[in-house]
């Protein structure tokens, strides 16, 4: 029983944890601009964060070890600080596009400006960040982000798509000057499903909770079901965008205005619903990706980690925390629109993954690490594949959208 | 063989150089984000009447619709791409009033509505 009882919790979290700042923002504008046509791209992430994080609880579950602590014992410490300094690079921009979601999903319900609500989202993150025990920081948000499957309800009010627009699902309408903007969402896409933030707090989440080789159900189910039920919330925003903002000639480019969508599906109420998903999913990564460069940097230097631990008990970890936070606060008061951050911070991401993953795949294939549960051959394919589109939209992308005076 | 190798790289540095052929200008793209964000102002606005949003959205909305379009009167004659000075002037004759009337105006009424 009890084991059914965290296979659903787990299912549940998946679910609820699955969009963040960076997905919500491109999957909205997705929307807006180029109605069904970026779907695709969802679900090729998806698939690849299913893979990747099933494998990420496998390898932790059966060798003991976090996935830095692995990275610097099979590769060195001067090769471990690669990955590392692109994660700090990339997660930090998206920590400033997070607080920020957070900041304007206050916004929405208040009306106060965001910019103001900013410091105070800041602390509320560092407050759970530092005192919350795991759990809670683990399933308090997710289980409130269950409300974006309310975007589903949207779609059903609002009546479902036309047929014209469902064509633009396997036939995207690209208008010319416009290609860029198309594969930088692309890119972005990728980058906001497939972060590398969420695998080193899974990976770390799998030692705090002390997993064994009899996890391995719960990851499989948390990854396969989770995961796909978590894209739904996605994709339905895509759905929203095409089918509301795209005929007014909105481009969804602030988080209040993809919420426009659910208004007129609901009303008022809808509205409201945006605005508490936003909280809760903005809420739920800013809190995985200041814990997951936390956990890298700590587990990787080899010192004390552990988000049960007291402070006192793992000093060097809590100020990598709060220097980290303290980074993205100066990013994000430079005033920067944190939709704006989100869709950089997603391409970034997506320009770093090899680099993130590819000591990951090595690993995978380690009969000392995993035993008898390395990877298989399709899922190397997969993942190399899938890794591979994602750096090279992403390298083409980003000059595009520089030579054009975007991005 | 080599032939192969060597589409990749050289696809990536076609559609680099090639880059202005594939993106819009920045005139382009600014002028065509504005439009955008004045439909999303005036969406948020009707709603608003309508009561499909409260106040508060509303007046937390037209904060980033205002900060978005902020000095566009100063970016379009600049930008590259830009059109006759005649053109661009009247878009900016369009903007300076929607901007100051509609914009400025309801941001105030919600802020004052808000308390």
């Amino acid at each position: 029983m009890k084991k059914w009882l965290s296979i659903t919790l787990g299912i549940v979290t998946a679910t609820g944890g699955f969009l963040d700042a960076g997905t919500i923002a491109t999957s909205g504008e997705s929307g807006a601009r180029f109605g069904l046509g970026l779907i695709w791209a969802c679900l090729i992430a998806t698939v690849a964060i299913i893979l990747l994080v099933e494998m990420m609880g496998r390898f932790s579950a059966i060798s003991k070890k976090t996935y830095a602590e692995a990275i610097r014992e099979n590769f060195g410490f001067k090769f471990y600080l690669l990955p590392l300094l692109s994660e700090v690079i990339a997660e930090s921009i998206l920590l400033a596009a997070e607080i920020g979601g957070i900041a304007i999903a206050l916004s929405l319900m208040t009306g106060i400006s965001w910019r103001i609500l900013f410091p105070p989202a800041a602390f509320l993150v560092f407050a759970m960040a530092w005192r919350a025990p795991f759990d809670w920081i683990e399933n308090a948000p997710a289980l409130l982000g269950l409300v974006t499957l309310s975007f589903i309800v949207g779609i059903i009010a609002l009546g479902g798509p036309s047929h014209q627009l469902l064509s633009t699902l396997w036939k995207p309408e690209v208008k010319q000057g416009e290609l860029a903007d198309y594969l930088y969402l692309v890119a972005a896409t990728l980058g906001a499903t497939i972060s590398p933030y969420l695998l080193y707090f899974y990976s770390s989440g799998a030692r705090e909770e002390h997993w064994t080789s009899n996890s391995l159900l719960l990851n499989r189910v948390t990854a396969i079901v989770g995961m796909s039920f978590g894209s739904l919330g996605s994709i339905a925003l895509i759905f929203l965008g095409a089918m509301v903002l795209q005929p007014l000639n909105m481009q969804g480019s602030s988080l209040g205005e993809l919420g426009l969508s659910m208004a007129k599906a609901l009303g008022p109420f809808g509205a409201l619903l945006f605005a508490v998903a936003l909280f809760a999913t903005c809420l739920g990564a800013a809190l995985e990706v200041v814990l997951g460069v936390s956990y890298n940097i700590a587990q990787g230097f080899g010192w004390e980690w552990g988000e049960d631990k007291k402070p006192v008990e793992a000093a060097r970890f809590n100020l990598v925390l709060i220097i980290f936070l303290l980074v993205a606060v100066a990013i994000g008061l430079m005033g920067i629109d944190p939709l704006q951050l989100a869709l950089a911070g997603s391409t970034v991401i997506a320009l770093f993954l090899p680099i993130s993953l590819f000591p990951f795949l090595v690993l995978m294939n380690d009969p000392q690490y995993l035993r008898d549960k390395t990877n298989g051959r399709f899922s190397n394919i997969a993942i190399i594949c899938i890794l591979l589109i994602a750096f090279v939209v992403a390298f083409v992308s980003i000059p595009l959208e520089i030579l054009s005076g975007g991005g | 063989m080599l032939r192969k190798r060597c589409a990749g790289p050289l696809l990536l540095v076609l559609l680099t150089v090639t880059g202005c052929q594939l993106t819009q200008s920045a005139f382009s793209r600014t002028v065509g984000n504005a439009g955008a964000v004045f439909s999303a102002a005036s969406t948020t606005l009707s709603y608003a009447h309508e009561g499909k949003i409260t106040s508060a959205y509303a007046q937390a909305s037209f904060v980033n619709y205002q900060s978005e379009l902020d000095g566009l009167d100063q970016q379009l004659p600049s930008q590259q791409g830009a059109p006759d000075k005649r053109t661009v002037q009247h878009l900016l004759d369009l903007y300076r009033p929607a901007i100051q009337a509609a914009l400025n105006r309801a941001s105030q009424a919600f802020l004052m509505a808000g308390g």
